[in-house]
């Protein structure tokens, strides 16, 4: 896993935005773009309403930008905005089929294609992603935190509001679903 | 192949986090649960090859221009101080206003302030008189450092606030 990052590269940031520069929080908007759509688009499924909920996530952090403790990583706290704005979204989202939902093949494109491609063929990509997709919300958003984002589960547990311990078995959980969704007939009773 | 029993799976892979256990000693040795970690292995390795997907390229433009539409956060930080300041005024007057034993209270302690004030000014002047006069010395190093560590601590709280030209 990724080790801590260095400290408080976004402070600087953080405090000229606070003062109104707004390039210092374009700066700091770039920086968080790609987490936090790949985290809203791994929640909700639809690349539409990813882009909306990543949009409204960054305009709140812009307007709470004042109740920001900046001793604590930025990317973490956007990140908990986003997820918390997704779940109010799904839980509005009671009538929508399986079946309505959007092939993550085609939702979740490689971001770093070429790389990729001379590790893992395509199609054991896509079974994962499918399988992924099937997934209930919360573990999707383990997974995708803590593999796709290669966060650790102490920041997990920042941005989820919960212990690193129950993070570490949420992990184990989603991780043995997916295993079940990836190999259905072999799995044997333990 | 080992005479122990499996372990429990969320067992086994607590001690592969951990790296070390009972568990992880018998799965050494189990081809069933060798088996079961090579496969959790191949599937973390396909896991952390995934990526996010690239964000539209005009989320940053939308944001943006959404931003520019909002007031400057600190702006609004000092806004939502003067409310609550203002409340809180207007929430104490009210009750003074409202309570005729908190006004009465109110009314005492300002006489007594005005007839004692003096008095107490007198008694602090005379003290420090004598102060300087047996001990002028360290009163003086003592003051210069208060105003030192005082006027370092304005300057380390000024160094957040926006110049006028900024704000």
């Amino acid at each position: 896993m990724a080790e801590e990052a260095p400290p408080l590269p976004w402070k600087a940031d953080v405090q000229a935005a606070r003062r109104g520069d707004p390039s210092a929080f374009e700066s700091l908007v770039r920086s968080v773009q790609r987490p936090v759509y790949g985290l809203a688009l791994r929640l909700l499924q639809r690349e539409a309403e990813a882009a909306e909920v990543a949009q409204e996530a960054l305009l709140r952090a812009y307007q709470n930008l004042h109740r920001y403790d900046d001793s604590r990583p930025f990317d973490l706290w956007v990140l908990a905005i986003t997820r918390n704005l997704c779940l109010d979204l799904l839980r509005r989202r009671t009538k929508v089929k399986t079946e309505e939902l959007e092939p993550m093949k085609e939702v979740l494109p490689s971001g770093d294609a070429s790389q990729e491609d001379c590790a893992i063929a395509t199609q054991e990509r896509q079974s994962l992603e499918e399988a992924m997709a099937t997934l209930s919300a919360e573990d999707r958003e383990v997974l995708a935190l803590y593999y796709v984002q290669k966060r650790t589960t102490k920041e997990i547990a920042q941005v989820m509001g919960c212990a690193p311990g129950t993070i570490m078995a949420r992990l184990f959980r989603a991780r043995e679903k997916l295993r079940k969704k990836m190999t259905p007939t072999e799995e044997a009773p333990r | 192949m080992t005479s122990q029993p499996c372990p429990d799976l969320e067992l086994l892979f607590t001690e592969l986090e951990a790296g070390e256990g009972p568990a992880l000693d018998h799965a050494a040795e189990c081809e069933a649960c060798s088996a079961v970690l090579e496969e959790h292995r191949l599937m973390e390795q396909d896991l952390y090859r995934l990526a996010d997907p690239l964000p539209p390229p005009t989320l940053v433009a939308s944001v943006m221009a959404r931003v520019a539409a909002e007031p400057v956060p600190q702006r609004r930080e000092v806004w939502s101080g003067v409310a609550i300041l203002l409340t809180s005024l207007v929430g104490g007057l009210g009750y003074l206003l409202m309570n005729d034993q908190a006004l009465g209270h109110l009314g005492t302690s300002i006489a007594s302030v005005m007839v004692e004030g003096p008095q107490f000014v007198d008694g602090v002047l005379s003290g420090a008189h004598a102060l300087w006069a047996t001990a002028g010395l360290a009163v003086a190093c003592f003051l210069t450092f208060l105003l030192l560590t005082s006027l370092y601590g304005l300057k380390r709280l000024a160094g957040g606030i926006p110049t006028p030209s900024e704000a």
